[in-house]
């Protein structure tokens, strides 16, 4: 198959420690990889790119270790943070000249279809030098595209794209990853990972501190009330009402609603709407205002 | 609940602290000799304002093409135009460069007449690195203040308030080649304020930044927009952040305007009501067909028409019956992202009063 | 905003206790005066004097600046101590002990001029001089003055030292003005130096972000062409032979077939300045600037042997590299500047 697998992984340089003790497994679909700066997220993406060893663990590819093993770039794509193209070729050449390198059967056929995919044909014939960040960041993807790889790994891809070219790239990585390809996605803006990955691993000095679906990593803390905001047509009375009951821990009268904080997620979710409805208080709203991607990273990075 | 939905709440209430606060700060106009430069009003003038701009460079390529907008006071997002739109539209209102053509006023002044009475009162945070690695950040900040305009004192005065507001404090007598990311940009924001600018021009001021430090950038630029009594145009491709902080969009692409709107138009309610429940979505699909109410599913949810209040009811009843989690019940709103999903630009039904091409006028 | 004891809605402040107050230290509105860009290029200009002279910049950065003014100086305290013993004057106003001066600034230039301008480049702050209320050329200005003046520093003090320690010795009152008459130009050509020097050294300098780059390139540039124009000197020279007649000194060996107290032929060789060695000092700024001071009428020995009817050209060139200094300063920031 072609996950990506890595275990007991570690990597120092001299005294620093940058990954430690990593043990993970990704597989197809969208996955992010998500830590603070200079957690280690960079280093994860190169050991897996088998441009760096791991100084401990193993680390795999589709089975087979990527250090040292050049037959790996067959079936994966890099597009690393840097500007790592030659600004004097031209967009056409830049993807051309990858397609030769990697011997392809038809590189000029693959370059256009790559082009195509990143929809930069009308510029291809430009030299990069003259291209905009967006322009080259998305002639960076489909450098990384034009072997049909299975494994994707990318390094803040969309950074200075404009939105249209942001969906676009996020309509892309998500129809690759629904073919079944292993898409492995480092960025700092969660948003967009919310509505991109599946899965996530977060990093954080070093050491992964959760992997999963985000929202079932949250019902994980259960040492954390979960909270939600409920606009009703009495909130007083049904805050009241809620404060009554063991699944929730506090309420509290905002200028925005009635903020509830629930100890027991799953008994005030279900007990709610016939609470309200007990009362003869309508429900207009209900959000949970810590479920989010952000409020969990922001969590994991506080434990 | 997202970042998004939590700041539409705090919009609201922003509007109102925007309006007390700014009163209170702005007692005191500053003393620009004869100046025809007036303070933004909070009540409503323009702080920016275009007609018909454009700029052609030799290539040829046209950076800006006919472009007509009005930035109203407030945090307007400025989003869309790829990097020589953006960057030449920044110069043009700097007073930098000449327009090929068109008209571009800011703080009521013509940028190409009074440009640099238009610099003297504006404060301008670029993308790029630009902080020397080998001074320390009250020394930049204070020497930057001097090449504002402030005598000696003011500006020593003035770049230690501004690195407090921005939330260095023990760290700027160390140098800045020290400092992480985050502290890089506050340092920039800093010398932007030091002069004690009407107009903040802040480019793309997230970038770099990991999420803890995107949403404190975030908040202090709100800060500022809703208490400094400042106006603030942020430049950005994140149309999350956007939402989040600004009162306004104005939307370029290919050096037109694609669209200018409030953000409040563009987050509005729709007569859908979604519901989430964390087990059993058949189950209510069923239920509420029971009841009439056509649903359908949407991801992870269930969508209803919303027609009146009775709609809520029969939903509450619904899930009550069936002992059901509930997990989110909302109006949806539109998404600024729809802009960009449309292919012709979303400039089909704009909200009355937003500015599209063919809405604003010429002169 | 403060709250005191008793305004609504506080609970009641223990009696004797002081009342509070919460200062509002919320942002701050500048109502004071604001300078013109007049006053902005002054602070740019002193702000950029004090970096020439690595104040404000730790230890390090003081080095070459006070190591060069400190040579510079010792020939005026040399010539001082040896007037105070009886002997002459030993060094003049107008030229003061050029090769000394040439190494001194060359090493001042080098080291220095990337201190005003290549840091600036290298951290890209150029912008945020631009957006504010200064114009493009009002950078390159500044900078040119506040280098103009340190250089002016380090060559015209020397001369002043030279000045005072010189009238300390002479005690009457038409040798002062002697002095000083003599002075006065001494100044005027320092001032040209500065000037040019200057220019030329900033002009490189902006070419690159990189400090090492733009010493390097001021130092090879000054340097080569300071040596080369001695080469040339001493090459374009043409050896002219003279036959005299000599009368040995008493003691000595005579020739064979010289009776006593006759004379001897000897060939005496000079060398002689041929037109090309009135030209080749163009090569060299400093050849240059020695070339102007003897057309303005400068009599002290310098290294260019005279300059004939070819003042006038010596004079062109000095405007010519400083006038394709000035261009290339403005060019650059022109293009720099942009955000």
């Amino acid at each position: 198959m072609s996950a990506i697998e890595l275990r007991g992984v570690s990597r120092w340089y001299g005294n620093v420690v940058a990954v430690n003790d990593v043990t993970m497994t990704i597989g197809p679909g969208v996955t992010g990889l998500l830590g603070p700066n200079g957690a280690g997220k960079s280093t994860v993406l190169h050991l897996i790119a088998g441009f760096l060893a791991p100084s401990r663990g193993e680390l795999t590819v589709g089975g087979v270790p990527s250090w040292r093993n050049p037959d790996i770039y067959r079936t994966v794509g890099l597009v690393p943070e840097r500007d790592s193209v030659y600004a004097f070729l031209t967009g056409a050449e830049f993807v051309s000249t990858t397609a030769k390198l990697h011997r392809l059967a038809d590189p000029a056929g693959a370059t256009r279809r790559a082009i195509a995919i990143v929809d930069m044909a009308d510029a291809q014939d430009r030299r990069i030098s003259t291209y905009s960040k967006g322009m080259r960041q998305r002639i960076k993807v489909a450098a990384a595209l034009v072997h049909d790889p299975q494994v994707l790994l990318l390094d803040e891809p969309f950074n200075g794209m404009d939105p249209r070219q942001r969906l676009h790239m996020m309509d892309l990585l998500t129809r690759l990853g629904a073919e079944g390809r292993t898409i492995l996605l480092s960025s700092h803006i969660l948003e967009e990972v919310e509505q991109l990955a599946d899965t996530i691993q977060v990093i954080v000095s070093g050491r992964l501190a959760a992997s999963g679906d985000f929202r079932a990593i949250r019902r994980l803390m259960t040492s954390r009330p979960h909270v939600f905001l409920v606009r009703s047509s009495d909130d007083r009375g049904l805050g009241s009402a809620l404060i009554g009951r063991q699944a929730v821990t506090g309420v509290e009268l905002t200028g925005g609603g009635l903020q509830v904080r629930a100890c027991d997620f799953g008994a005030f979710s279900r007990e709610l709407a016939g609470l309200a409805r007990d009362k003869d208080i309508r429900l207009r709203e209900l959000l949970p205002e810590d479920e989010d991607l952000e409020s969990v990273f922001a969590y994991l990075l506080e434990s | 609940m997202p970042a998004q939905d939590r700041a539409v709440a705090a919009r609201a209430g922003r509007q109102n602290l925007t309006k007390c606060e700014a009163q209170h700060v702005s007692g005191q106009p500053s003393s620009l000799a004869a100046a025809p430069l007036r303070e933004p009003d909070p009540r409503g003038a323009a702080v920016i304002e275009t007609t018909a701009l454009t700029k052609r460079y030799p290539g040829p390529v046209t950076a800006l093409d006919g472009l007509t907008v009005t930035v109203e006071p407030g945090i307007t997002g400025l989003v869309g135009a790829n990097g020589a739109g953006k960057s030449t539209l920044i110069k043009i209102l700097l007073g930098l460069l000449p327009p090929t053509s068109g008209q571009a006023k800011v703080l009521g002044g013509d940028c190409v007449r009074d440009g640099e009475r238009i610099r003297g009162l504006t404060g301008y945070m670029p993308e790029h690195d630009c902080l020397p690695p080998d001074v320390a950040a009250t020394e930049f900040v204070t020497h930057l203040g001097r090449m504002s305009g402030l005598p000696p004192t003011a500006a020593k005065e003035r770049a230690a308030e501004s690195l407090r507001h921005v939330g260095l404090y023990e760290e700027r007598y160390r140098q800045i080649g020290t400092y992480s990311t985050g502290m890089k940009q506050r340092v920039k924001l800093a010398q932007a304020l030091v002069g004690d600018p009407r107009l903040l021009l802040l480019d793309e001021p997230t970038v770099g930044l990991d999420p803890a430090g995107r949403t404190s950038m975030l908040e202090l630029i709100a800060r500022i927009g809703a208490e400094f009594g400042i106006s603030i145009v942020v430049a950005s491709h994140l149309l999350g952040e956007i939402e989040r902080i600004c009162d306004h969009l104005v939307a370029i692409e290919g050096g037109r305007l694609l669209r200018a709107d409030t953000i409040t138009s563009m987050t509005q309610v729709s007569q859908v009501l979604l519901i989430e429940v964390d087990e059993g979505s058949d189950l209510l699909l069923a239920e509420l067909a029971r009841r009439g109410l056509e649903p359908r599913p949407y991801q992870r949810a269930v969508l209803v028409r919303l027609d009146g209040d009775e709609t809520y009811d029969a939903v509450r009843d619904a899930v009550a019956d069936l002992g059901l989690p509930l997990n989110r019940l909302e109006q949806r709103r539109r998404r600024v992202e729809e802009l960009f999903r449309d292919e012709e630009g979303g400039r089909d039904d704009p909200a009355p009063g937003s500015q599209t091409p063919e809405a604003s006028h010429v002169g | 905003m403060s709250v005191s004891r008793g305004s609504t809605g506080a609970p009641p402040v223990p009696a004797g206790a002081e009342p509070g107050v919460i200062h509002d230290i919320g942002y701050r509105r500048y109502t004071g005066r604001r300078l013109g860009r007049a006053q902005i290029i002054r602070a740019l200009y002193w702000h950029s004097l004090r970096s020439a002279y690595g104040l404000g910049r730790g230890a390090k950065a003081k080095i070459v600046p006070v190591l060069a003014f400190a040579i510079m100086c010792l020939p005026a305290i040399v010539n001082a101590v040896s007037m105070s013993q009886g002997g002459g004057r030993i060094v003049d106003y107008d030229t003061y002990t050029n090769q000394l001066r040439v190494v001194v600034m060359i090493i001042f230039i080098a080291a220095q001029a990337p201190e005003l301008v290549s840091r600036d480049l290298r951290s890209h702050v150029l912008p945020l001089y631009f957006c504010r209320p200064l114009r493009r050329l009002d950078y390159p200005v500044a900078k040119l003055a506040a280098f103009i003046t340190a250089c002016l520093v380090i060559i015209e003090i020397p001369l002043l030292l030279l000045y005072l320690g010189t009238v300390a010795q002479v005690h009457s009152g038409s040798a002062v003005w002697d002095q000083t008459r003599a002075l006065i130009p001494g100044l005027l050509v320092g001032l040209m130096w500065s000037v040019l020097l200057a220019a030329i050294g900033l002009a490189l300098a902006s070419l690159t972000g990189r400090r090492a780059y733009a010493t390097g390139s001021i130092a090879i540039y000054f340097f080569l062409t300071w040596i080369l124009a001695g080469i040339l000197i001493a090459v374009t020279q043409r050896n002219v032979v003279r036959t005299v007649n000599v009368k040995p000194p008493p003691g000595a060996p005579l020739p064979p077939g010289v009776p006593a107290g006759g004379t001897v032929q000897a060939h005496v060789v000079t060398q002689v300045p041929t037109t090309a060695t009135h030209l080749v000092g163009l090569v060299s700024p400093f050849t240059t600037l020695d070339g102007v001071r003897q057309w303005l009428g400068g009599t002290s020995v310098g290294p260019v042997p005279g300059v004939a009817g070819y003042g006038a050209l010596y004079g062109a060139m000095l405007l010519v590299l400083l006038a394709v200094s000035l261009a290339g300063l403005a060019a650059r920031y022109r293009k720099a500047g942009s955000l």
